[in-house]
């Protein structure tokens, strides 16, 4: 099986066959994120799109590492460009204890547990619960992808995984 | 042990959650948006070059009229044709500056925009 930058390598010189399988191959852990940082599937799977699309743009800058690293990386910058667009009064804070994004409350009983789990935390432990635990990338890669510090990026963590399990197993009475 | 395998088995239940994704549709939408792209780029390519070769030709018979001569139906082809646009111009020159900015749009996505 051909490697991702492998892959990559022939999509730069136009292949579009390559970029087709890089997409097949990363597609769902790119688009879990992006609804998982949106909190919709519309907004998410836009974000997706916009990503891979960027990256088919940008493939030229790609220089080895883990692809679906860099895939994440080009998704949150997407999924930030649309949080400043739809609330550009609001600036992100990493230290946030409260829930700044607007996230829609439609459809929260048809949520799975893992979802709605989620929801409770702060949205900086969300960001990094998403990226390092549902988006598989190791501490380092989503702090260099944020900005953040290696360091608040493993608390949020932390904090983050104690929250989701407390909240997995306190099911919530209707 | 590392740190993150501490996390494993959420790690596993999002995954689940992922592997659920229908690929094809995201995948075609994708590759769609690609090829549309590329298609537009291709256009304005071809439009960019045909404007480029009709502005090239009305500035051949100056370019090379003191060197060699060139036909005279070529000749009175190009200075009727210039002609027509002048008086155009003259009628409404908004269509100049429509020309212009939809000239240097068409640039900025060829420029910008990947094959």
């Amino acid at each position: 099986m051909r490697t991702d930058p492998d892959l990559a390598a022939e999509a730069v010189r136009g292949s579009e066959a390559a970029f087709a399988e890089l997409v097949r191959r990363h597609q769902a852990r790119v688009r879990g994120m992006a609804r998982r940082l949106t909190g919709s599937e519309s907004a998410g799977d836009d974000i997706a799109q916009a990503t891979f699309l960027t990256a088919w743009q940008k493939l030229g800058t790609y220089a080895g590492g883990t692809f679906s690293a860099w895939l994440c990386t080009i998704c949150w910058r997407e999924f930030l460009q649309v949080r400043r667009k739809t609330r550009p009064e609001i600036e992100f804070d990493e230290t946030a204890e409260v829930i700044p994004f607007e996230r829609p409350t439609e459809k929260q009983d048809d949520r799975m547990d893992l979802s709605r789990a989620l929801e409770k935390l702060t949205e900086a432990q969300r960001v990094c619960v998403v990226m390092c635990v549902a988006a598989g990338l190791t501490h380092r890669e989503a702090a260099e992808a944020t900005g953040w510090p290696l360091g608040t990026v493993k608390s949020h963590v932390l904090r983050g995984v104690e929250a989701l399990r407390k909240h997995l197993a306190k099911p919530e009475v209707a | 042990m590392h740190e993150e395998d501490t996390y494993q088995d959420l790690a596993n239940l999002f995954a689940a959650e992922d592997r659920a994704l229908e690929a094809k549709p995201f995948v075609d939408g994708v590759m769609g948006g690609i090829r549309r792209k590329a298609l537009i780029r291709r256009l304005v390519i071809a439009g960019g070059g045909a404007a480029g070769a009709v502005i090239a030709a009305f500035q051949l018979p100056s370019l090379f009229g003191d060197w060699f001569t060139v036909d005279d139906t070529i000749v009175s082809a190009v200075a009727s044709a210039q002609q027509q646009v002048g008086v155009l111009a003259s009628v409404n020159p908004v269509w100049l500056l429509a020309a212009a900015v939809a000239g240097l749009s068409f640039a900025a996505v060829a420029t910008l925009e990947r094959a």
